[in-house]
């Protein structure tokens, strides 16, 4: 630790020297305080910075803050980043992260600017439903504010639904016998890929069947190599051998392959519109989505796994204030309508206006009261398991076969994992 | 023949090699020095690191995944020796004396100059199940290829040979200012009596050529040992941890897992690894001539 | 005479064969986004490319970063090639003490991987208020291009006799004249391939960029490039393939210009 300081001592003085050839200071935090004006915003979803921007105007007009943004594609380095930059001056003012213990580590840690008072006024204005607010509590405050909010559903090709005369699923035995007649037509059912989303249909699985067993495995209680989860799988590998799941070995875009009708369904976030939008297809018209049923058809509520992204404003921030502005005017009905249209997402804002019916339909449906949201597996496994169990999934979809090594290995991260934490 | 005498310039040397030390030293030892530190600690990128002593180091052994990783850059190392390495000088011995060997050249230099986006999306989507590779071996008739990227170790191979498409290039070029370096008569003096081209690449070529060539095999040593961008632009080090290199070994555990200290422990040992190869390899190709 | 017209013949097929992924680079990148199919990369369908450039252009505010790259890309393996080769100089010529040792000590800066440092260079450079300033960059792209830059010269000038460096001493050049007039120009194609190589490494470098700058006019082109794709949907391959034309169009007509150079086949064996 003395050493680590003296080496970062040492560091600053050489540094120091470097600056005398460099005229002028750092880049950002240079009107602290101000809360008008330029407001730096770090973000992993790059692929979103021209929606972030068409917002500009809007929020230039509104409250005098404009948006410049850094966009990063490689989220590891991109948290690598926001977490070194908390030591720094540059610690910033505005930027996406993750909700559940990645969230919750930056807040331990005293590091989160509070928006208590946002979310009160944003209750009471009702731009935002109590449910959402849990994900962004810790200890009856609140801190950051929801960027988006992302149903997981299955998104289908309607011309080749039509053509091979199948229903909208409306229970998991249709959906297994439509995955069936789909097989036998020549057609493969179901996306998978062996790299990032591989927790997808094992999410499914487990939460369809057995909400509390999914929960078990967020809290360490249900061991990955619990009989269940085991049968589970083996109904997964039975599927896979079927030849149900594309090829996995294929890094094509999956908006393109639904495109081009490489498989019927998909089982995806709700932000997967703004991609299909980008390969042409039209919603309500080449493809649909539904909520997939539970597998366990004695489930009082269907669970649909949900994903929230917050926004969030580093307490330390020199542009704190101003990041915080921009959170506040970004909860309400005008900035939540105008990024609807920018970026076609389900608004987490009741209020705002949906252009796209179908995801306007699927968000009232949600709301019905027939469906329990759970926690998206990637922000409810603890980060150190979720590695292993992204990979080992990925492992099992590239060579399916007997799951119990690939769970034996999760499992051995859980343990050490939770060890830990005692 | 006059001899000037050794510390005659010494101040003058020092001079001459100052600006490239400061550099090197500020901005590339300096934090690796923290990184050297971080690798005794453990740290999650908050708050401040703990000392743990070598815990990291015996750790990571632990990790099953870890002795792959090991092999996986020992097959980098190897391969990239014999193909871009050996294709590069084979090239640039093919053309330095042709006419227009300036452009047959240019198509292998080509690739080097695309961008790192360009040349990861070309080869996912050239080796990619029923990709551009399988396309074209369906034309000839194979209905069933391999799984390039899913399958161990065929995997690393290819990706070895993506690295090669790019690289070739590059060392054909240094290799040929190798070639053009080396005195002209002794050459024609030798194809005048009749020595083959075998023996004209053996008995002076390639002796001539020692300079470039330890520049290229020390470069490809040092580069494939750290060999990181193709596989996770690639395979991300999958499917589970099968190729990972220890690059990428080490990005996971220091970035994915935000384990600095660990991921730390594993770059200071690939350091180590890194230095003690190049140190004996350039130690017997470098003292013979110049151990002052 | 048969033997070169057949070696042409089999380097010219050869490199054809190279060439391919290229091909499919250009013709995947002219396709419409929406007709897209991976199915068919060998078959060239529609002039979609200009569309595909301008969309590459609209959605990565490319305008912005190609003023500063092309300051890193020139400037930064400039300095490089000139601090290098006096290195080397003073390593071989000059006789420096220790010189294997310094040589070592260069040369070690190149064999850690980069991702280790990035994130102490940040800290580093927000402390001392570099970050996200050209300067910064510059002096970063510097320091890395040296060890391979000193590496390449001192062993180039070891080829060079060192009766050449006596000569002139005894004609009563000092050692600046010397490396100015005579070391330097001799070497004139070993720099420019080194200048080349790093330029190009600058050119396509996303690691630095990334972590130490922020502000479109400080960073570098493939940063803003790589964010236009990824897991949350974004541009179509189409589009990403086209902008990875453009940000490599630079670089190869860079290599296309210098080939007239190496042509010219330098006679270096005279020294």
């Amino acid at each position: 630790m003395k050493l680590g300081r003296r080496l970062a001592a040492l560091g600053s003085v050489l540094a120091a020297g470097a600056l005398l050839v460099s005229c002028s200071g750092g880049g950002g935090g240079s009107s602290a305080g101000e809360v008008e004006g330029t407001l730096d915003f770090y973000t992993n979803k790059g692929a979103w910075e021209p929606d972030f921007e068409a917002l500009n105007p809007l929020s230039e007009e509104a409250i005098g803050i404009d948006l410049d943004i850094a966009s990063y594609s490689d989220q590891p380095q991109y948290e690598a980043f926001i977490r070194q930059s908390f030591r720094t001056d540059e610690s910033p003012g505005l930027f996406t992260w993750a909700t559940g213990p990645q969230l919750q580590e930056l807040v331990d840690e005293g590091l989160i600017a509070e928006t208590t008072d946002i979310w009160d006024e944003a209750i009471e204005e009702g731009w935002v439903s109590e449910d959402l607010k849990q994900y962004y509590t810790y200890d009856d405050k609140q801190y950051c504010v929801p960027l988006n909010i992302a149903y997981w559903v299955m998104y289908y090709n309607i011309p080749i639904f039509e053509e091979n005369g199948i229903e909208v699923p409306t229970t998991w035995d249709e959906l297994m016998d439509a995955a069936a007649t789909f097989s036998d037509n020549g057609v493969t059912p179901f996306y998978t890929t062996s790299t990032l989303f591989t927790f997808v249909w094992f999410e499914t699985l487990v939460a369809g069947t057995d909400p509390e067993l999914y929960q078990g495995l967020e809290t360490g209680e249900v061991s990955y190599t619990d009989p269940r989860i085991v049968e589970i799988m083996n109904t997964w590998l039975e599927q896979e051998e079927a030849g149900w799941f594309t090829d996995p070995g294929s890094t094509t875009d999956p908006a393109t392959m639904l495109n081009n009708g490489e498989m019927a369904m998909i089982n995806f976030g709700t932000f997967f519109s703004g991609s299909l939008k980008g390969v042409g297809m039209e919603p309500g018209v080449d493809y649909g989505t539904f909520i997939i049923p539970a597998v366990d058809p004695g489930l009082d509520k269907t669970p649909v796994p949900v994903e929230t992204g917050p926004l969030c404003t580093a307490e330390n921030s020199p542009q704190r204030e101003r990041g915080l502005e921009y959170a506040r005017w970004w909860m309400g009905p005008e900035a939540q309508g105008a990024w609807n249209s920018a970026r076609g997402d389900v608004p987490f804002n009741p209020q705002a206006e949906v252009s796209d019916e179908g995801l306007a339909e699927l968000g009232e449906e949600i709301a019905s009261g027939d469906y329990e949201l759970v926690t998206r597996y990637f922000e409810a496994a603890p980060p150190p398991v979720l590695t292993v169990a992204l990979e080992q999934l990925g492992a099992f979809i590239a060579n399916p076969g007997d799951p119990l090594p690939y769970l034996q290995t999760i499992q051995d991260a859980a343990d050490a994992y939770w060890a830990e934490q005692e | 023949m006059t001899t000037v005498r050794k510390d005659t310039y010494r101040w003058s040397a020092r001079g001459f090699i100052a600006p490239g030390v400061l550099l090197v030293a500020v901005l590339l030892y300096l934090p690796l020095l923290w990184t050297t530190y971080l690798s005794f600690t453990e740290y999650n990128g908050l708050g401040d690191p703990d000392w743990v002593g070598f815990s990291n180091y015996i750790d990571m052994w632990r990790d099953p995944a870890m002795v792959g990783s090991v092999l996986n850059t020992l097959m980098w190392v190897v391969g990239t020796l014999l193909i871009p390495v050996g294709l590069g000088l084979l090239l640039a011995v093919l053309t330095f004396d042709l006419k227009g060997g300036v452009w047959l050249r240019l198509p292998f230099l080509i690739p080097y100059a695309v961008s790192g986006i360009g040349v990861g999306l070309v080869w996912s989507f050239v080796l990619q199940s029923n990709g551009a590779l399988d396309q074209a071996l369906a034309v000839f008739g194979v209905t069933d290829p391999p799984r390039w990227l899913l399958d161990v170790p065929l995997n690393t191979l290819v990706m070895i040979c993506a690295a090669a498409w790019q690289g070739v290039g590059v060392n054909a070029l240094l290799f040929t200012i190798g070639l053009q370096s080396i005195p002209k008569e002794p050459l024609e003096a030798a194809r005048l009596d009749g020595a083959g081209p075998l023996r004209l690449f053996g008995s002076i070529m390639w002796p001539m050529l020692a300079p470039l060539t330890t520049v290229v095999v020390g470069l490809s040593i040092v580069g494939s040992l750290k060999t990181f961008d193709i596989v996770m632009g690639m395979t991300k080090g999958g499917p589970g941890r099968q190729s990972e290199t220890l690059a990428v070994t080490m990005y996971r555990d220091a970035f994915v897992n935000a384990n600095y200290g660990s991921g730390s422990a594993i770059a200071v040992f690939l350091m180590i690894v890194t230095l003690l190869a190049s140190l004996l390899y350039l130690r017997r190709q470098l003292s013979a001539k110049h151990e002052f | 005479m048969v033997s070169r017209i057949i070696r042409t013949i089999v380097l010219a097929i050869a490199g054809i064969v190279w060439l391919a992924p290229v091909y499919l680079l250009i013709v995947n990148a002219a396709k419409a986004p929406s007709a897209y199919n991976p199915r068919e990369s060998w078959v060239p369908d529609g002039g979609a490319l200009l569309e595909n450039f301008a969309e590459a252009i609209r959605l990565s505010g490319l305008g912005d970063s190609v003023v500063s790259t092309l300051i890193y890309a020139t400037v930064a393996p400039g300095v490089a090639v000139i601090v290098g080769a006096s290195a080397g100089f003073a390593i071989v010529a000059l006789r420096l003490k220790h010189g294997f040792w310094w040589f070592v000590f260069l040369f070690g800066g190149s064999i850690f991987p980069l991702q280790m440092i990035i994130l102490p260079l940040f800290d580093g450079y927000s402390r001392t208020g570099l970050y996200d300033e050209r300067i910064g960059m510059i002096l970063i792209y510097t320091a890395i291009s040296v060890p391979f830059s000193a590496f390449v010269m001192r062993n180039f000038f070891t080829g060079v006799s060192y009766n050449t460096f006596e000569a002139a001493v005894i004609d009563g050049a000092n050692t600046w004249r010397i490396f100015t007039r005579m070391y330097l120009p001799m070497s004139a194609s070993a720099l420019v391939a080194i200048f080349i190589l790093q330029a190009t490494f600058i050119w396509n470098d996303l690691l630095l960029g990334l972590t130490l700058s922020q502000s479109d006019e400080v960073r570098p082109i493939v940063t803003t490039l790589a964010g236009m794709q990824n897991t949350y949907g974004g541009a179509q391959l189409p589009t990403v393939l086209a902008a990875g034309i453009i940000v490599s169009l630079p670089t190869v007509i860079l290599f296309l210009f210098t080939q007239r150079f190496f042509a010219r086949g330098l006679a270096l064996g005279q020294y």
